[in-house]
């Protein structure tokens, strides 16, 4: 997998970065709030890191994350670069790049959501025990700060949580295409007759797909008769069975009948209830009685030419 | 442009042609309308093969022409419909009711001589 290929950067572009830094109110003054501490979280930096990883140990859910001691160690001195970036300046689109690739490397190894913020959330509260140490003679000053990282935290935090999101919905749209390519076969079954079984969930999506593969075939094969087996198929809701309806005059007008075989008791009721006009629709109830009525149409006539007897020695 | 209309027998084929005006097709429903008494067709076949796009007026002009041919006493047989032009009619609601259709010439041919006869007298 191509490493930037998870990390939605390309949609974080200059002007959302200040959409969400104005969102936050995250201006020039925390800036310099922030580069004011960043010599004491120099300073404590690894105590901050080993109090957080001795946290992460502590949990089952999170410790298997760090079985390997070198694994760990380098955990470790990037989670103390990471923090270290936290008040060096220059929140521009390179931060965002190197956020949004952190936390496309937690997603990567499934990291859950909840811990991540759940790290965020310690690291908060440790540094808030030091600044308030730090700022004993100025309380203020040291909740004004505070607040400074805590809004860059917030926004680091967006970014991680839009990697998480992107990464789904790229499984979603992969997975939407997987089915989509579903192989819809249209038989030629006779000459002038095709057989299209449907097997599985329709969506309007697929359903159009359908519409232009059926179309497509009647001309290509020039078919009189199609038969679309819909056994298969558990549910289709009025958009579907819109399209479907629509299909079959499509089709007429191309001089084609189509029958629709197969039609379970539920999605014949689905179709009452929707109130869809079936007056021009031929439907039948399994695929055998849907195949009889295409070779009536065409005038065939199938006739077995040995007794049930002496078929089978 | 112009639409053809061929004389084969007694058949009339009427070739449309890609780009017609609304104007083109209403001249083309009086010229066939004049081409159907003339010859004594029984029988005439509108190709709209070239056709990609068909608007409402198209329908109903095509529709009119079918109906027309009918009450002059000869079947009327539109042939070559492409598919998303099937599809966009019937979204539009345009559904050719009444009319018979076929998949192309040779379909709407056949169609014909079955109803009509082969030798274009009426059965």
């Amino acid at each position: 997998m191509n490493p930037s290929g998870s990390s939605p950067s390309s949609e974080v572009s200059e002007q959302e970065l200040v959409r969400r830094k104005d969102f936050l109110e995250f201006g020039d003054a925390d800036v310099s709030n922030l580069a004011e501490i960043n010599e004491l979280a120099q300073r404590y930096a690894d105590a901050v890191i080993e109090d957080f990883y001795k946290h992460l140990l502590s949990f089952e859910e999170t410790r298997s994350f760090f079985r390997d001691p070198h694994v760990l160690q380098r955990v470790k001195n990037a989670q103390q670069e990471y923090f270290l970036r936290l008040t060096q300046g220059k929140y521009d689109l390179a931060y965002v790049e190197n956020r949004l690739g952190i936390g496309a490397i937690h997603e990567r190894i499934d990291l859950p959501i909840k811990s991540y913020l759940g790290m965020y959330n310690f690291y908060l509260r440790a540094v808030s025990n030091r600044l308030s140490e730090a700022y004993q003679d100025q309380p203020e000053r040291g909740r004004v700060t505070f607040l400074s990282l805590m809004k860059l935290t917030f926004l680091d935090m967006g970014l991680a949580i839009d990697t998480y999101i992107y990464s789904r919905e790229r499984t979603i749209r992969e997975q939407q295409e997987a089915i989509q390519e579903l192989p819809t076969p249209v038989l030629p079954f006779r000459e002038g007759m095709l057989l299209v079984p449907i097997i599985g969930l329709i969506d309007t999506q697929r359903a159009r797909l359908l519409t232009e593969q059926l179309l497509g075939a009647v001309r290509d094969n020039r078919a009189k008769v199609v038969v679309m087996d819909i056994t298969g198929v558990q549910a289709i809701d009025s958009k579907v069975a819109n399209h479907m309806v629509q299909t079959v005059e499509a089709a007429r007008l191309m001089g084609a009948i189509v029958i629709v075989a197969g039609v379970s008791p539920e999605i014949a009721q689905t179709m009452v209830t929707l109130g869809i006009d079936l007056g021009r629709m031929t439907t039948v109830g399994d695929l055998q009685s849907g195949i009889e009525r295409a070779e009536e149409i065409l005038g065939y006539t199938v006739t077995r030419t040995r007794s049930k007897t002496s078929s089978g020695q | 442009m112009r639409a053809s209309i061929l004389k084969q027998s007694k058949f009339l084929i009427v070739s449309v042609q890609g780009s017609m005006t609304d104007a083109d097709l209403v001249q083309l429903r009086e010229e066939l309308g004049a081409g159907v008494r003339r010859h004594r067709s029984t029988g005439v076949i509108v190709d709209v093969t070239m056709l990609d796009v068909m608007d409402s007026f198209a329908v109903r002009t095509l529709r009119g022409i079918a109906q027309m041919v009918k009450l002059l006493g000869a079947e009327c047989i539109v042939v070559g419909i492409q598919p998303d032009v099937a599809f966009s009619m019937v979204q539009l609601g345009l559904t050719l009711e009444g009319t018979t259709t076929a998949l192309d010439l040779e379909d709407g041919l056949s169609a014909l001589r079955e109803r009509i006869g082969a030798e274009g007298n009426p059965l």
